[in-house]
């Protein structure tokens, strides 16, 4: 079950990294807020839940949630499967994974730079 | 860490953490090469300076000014014309260059005389352009001449007249990309906020981070404004100097090359709470998604999915005509900065080419985790390359074409690789649903060019082939195609106009009623 979990994460990695740009702000404290607000919006959308843009800053993470939530939906059949604890669950392995990835795995130096 | 050592570079041990290998299982947390740092002494760059990247890339694509720099003629020179970003006033900013003219003189005596004299003479060559950009340079900037104060009091002489000052020398920064930086910072500091434009849309975007290659922006813009977006500015191809003093009353800015305009963007997001949205412009679904999210943004994303459909439909067959003829080909994509990362998925999905190795030259290391997330495994990731090292790189890969800048590109002709330029285009524009056909194209008519075939053979012993010297590309293209494919009615080759961008300017665009009441001030 873990290993299927797993193996689903990495799909959903795989999309992001090769479609989207949003993951990869410059500074750590941008990626943080980056990931926190997209992926949190997008695991509200495929869990049918209220989701938060009426400020420009939730807007925009908004807009960037709904086209992943689309291509997911497109492109991993198997999402249709899971009930929504799954989801939550397999969206939270997301977020550690791409925080991980982006954050604090990550190899590039300037994400501590305190200037822009 | 899978780093790849050049046999050439191994006399520059340093070098060896500057290019790695996507192995099999390897992510970004263990492949990725160092960047954004200092040359190492010894190896020949291919990086421009700062004063380049803050005047060559950012500065001078602005239109409707003259851009001076104080500093030697050369200077002014060497970052003149080479590219292509076009605008719709004849390209004023592309016909002239201007430069004080230092000698040693000036070094000894300084020039501040001189500067007065030769911005307030170009103001008067140019009496219908008020509006200057001028450009430190490491010569005057290593005098201390106070070129701010010359600016101001031309200023004070001359009320008419707006002059901005970017104190970029070219020692600023390891790259053309501290300059990018540079003068991102004085634009929002010393001009965004000066000007109060006139809202005439519901819906306000800056497209910034657009240079309007070949006409990339005058592209993009039709699709913003088809679907009822006013673009207030574009930072700064075919950009104007005074729209461009306005960013701030933005509902969006829509970041196109973050490399060189993240920075200006980040800071209207903290000082005006404007959001940053960045998108592609390139590949069919990337595109479709950047304008489906800008419409997302607004509540009109139906006015978006209308022209991706009617441009998708208009534009994919002969997209995948060049696909069928194109798969499998070994590219090395080799560009400045952002077009690594923009361009490395989108050409294997829509041109079905396969990105052996991605190169930058002054791109920081988050360009390079956007670049080598977008590759496939085994691509050759490589950070501020030598010449000698993309000559090892290019036997050893045997690409099938370069996408890279004209220095490296000739360099590449003589190892019998093709290239074409990822800067300035062969026959772009290479943005929007054609522009991306365009591309194929010129990839395309590069691998599979008759006179590019004769490179292969060494007449000093191969048989002249005189019997088989009649060629067409697709004589050589479609050889092994399946007739399926040949005899396709869907598919075709490329049937748009050679200039696509004059009818675009006048061109007269569906007027969208305001659903609030808009400011004029």
């Amino acid at each position: 079950m873990e290993d299927m979990m797993k193996d689903k994460v990495e799909q959903l990695v795989d999309y992001i990294m090769k479609n989207c740009l949003w993951q990869f702000h410059s500074r750590a404290w941008d990626r943080e807020k980056q990931n926190e607000g997209i992926l949190t919006k997008t695991m509200q959308i495929l869990c049918e839940e209220p989701v938060e843009k009426e400020t420009p800053t939730d807007k925009v993470y908004w807009v960037d949630a709904v086209c992943l939530a689309d291509a997911f939906k497109k492109r991993y059949s198997w999402l249709a499967t899971l009930d929504k604890e799954e989801i939550k669950l397999l969206m939270q392995g997301l977020k550690e994974r791409m925080d991980y990835l982006t954050i604090t795995g990550s190899l590039n130096a300037e994400l501590t730079d305190p200037h822009y | 860490m899978p780093y790849h050592k050049f046999k050439c570079s191994e006399c520059i041990p340093e070098r060896e953490k500057h290019a790695v290998i996507k192995g099999p299982g390897e992510d970004l947390t263990s492949a990725l090469p160092l960047g954004y740092l200092n040359t190492i002494p010894g190896s020949i760059s291919e990086r421009g300076c700062a004063y380049c990247g803050a005047k060559h890339v950012i500065g001078t694509p602005m239109k409707d000014v003259i851009h001076m720099s104080h500093g030697p003629v050369g200077c002014t020179y060497d970052t003149w014309q080479t590219k292509r970003y076009i605008s719709d006033n004849d390209n004023f900013q592309l016909k002239y260059t201007y430069a004080t003219d230092m000698k040693e003189k000036h070094i000894i005596f300084g020039a501040e005389k001189l500067l007065k004299q030769n911005i307030i003479e170009a103001f008067k060559a140019f009496p219908n352009i008020k509006r200057m950009t001028l450009y430190q340079t490491c010569a005057s900037a290593l005098i201390g001449d106070d070129i701010n104060a010359i600016a101001a009091e031309v200023m004070e002489e001359m009320p008419e007249v707006d002059i901005f000052v970017c104190n970029s020398p070219g020692f600023g920064g390891p790259s053309q990309s501290g300059g990018h930086h540079k003068i991102n910072i004085a634009w929002i500091n010393q001009k965004v906020g000066n000007v109060e434009p006139k809202i005439t849309s519901d819906y306000v975007i800056n497209y910034v981070g657009e240079y309007n290659i070949q006409g990339d922006q005058e592209v993009m813009v039709d699709y913003f404004r088809r679907m009822g977006i006013q673009v207030l500015s574009t930072f700064t191809g075919n950009g104007s100097y005074d729209d461009l003093r306005s960013m701030h009353r933005a509902h969006l800015n829509v970041l196109e090359c973050a490399r060189s305009a993240e920075y200006i963007c980040n800071e209207l997001r903290v000082r005006y709470g404007t959001p940053r949205l960045d998108i592609d412009g390139f590949g069919f679904e990337a595109l479709g998604t950047s304008l489906r999210k800008v419409g997302l943004f607004f509540g009109i994303e139906d006015r978006a999915q209308a022209i991706i459909d009617e441009e998708t439909a208009r534009w994919k067959p002969e997209m995948d005509w060049y696909k069928e003829r194109l798969q499998g080909k070994k590219v090395c994509l080799w560009p400045g900065g952002s077009k690594l990362w923009h361009w490395a998925h989108a050409i294997r999905e829509d041109m079905g080419v396969n990105v052996v190795s991605v190169y930058t030259k002054f791109g920081h290391q988050g360009d390079m985790e956007k670049g080598i997330a977008r590759c496939e495994e085994g691509a050759l990731a490589i950070d501020d390359p030598n010449e000698l090292e993309a000559l090892e790189a290019l036997e050893m890969l045997k690409p099938d074409i370069i996408f890279t800048g004209k220095r490296p590109g000739e360099v590449a002709k003589k190892l019998r690789v093709p290239y074409l330029n990822a800067h300035a285009y062969h026959n772009g524009p290479y943005k929007g649903f054609e522009g991306w056909v365009r591309f194929a194209r010129d990839i395309y008519n590069a691998i599979y060019s008759p006179i590019h075939q004769l490179s292969f053979v060494d007449i000093s012993k191969d048989e002249i082939p005189a019997q088989t010297s009649f060629l067409t590309q697709k004589m050589i293209s479609d050889v092994n195609l399946s007739e399926e494919v040949t005899a396709s009615k869907e598919l075709r080759e490329y049937t748009g106009n050679y200039d696509t961008i004059t009818a675009l300017r006048n061109k007269t665009y569906p007027d969208f009623p305001s659903e609030k009441k808009l400011s004029a001030v």
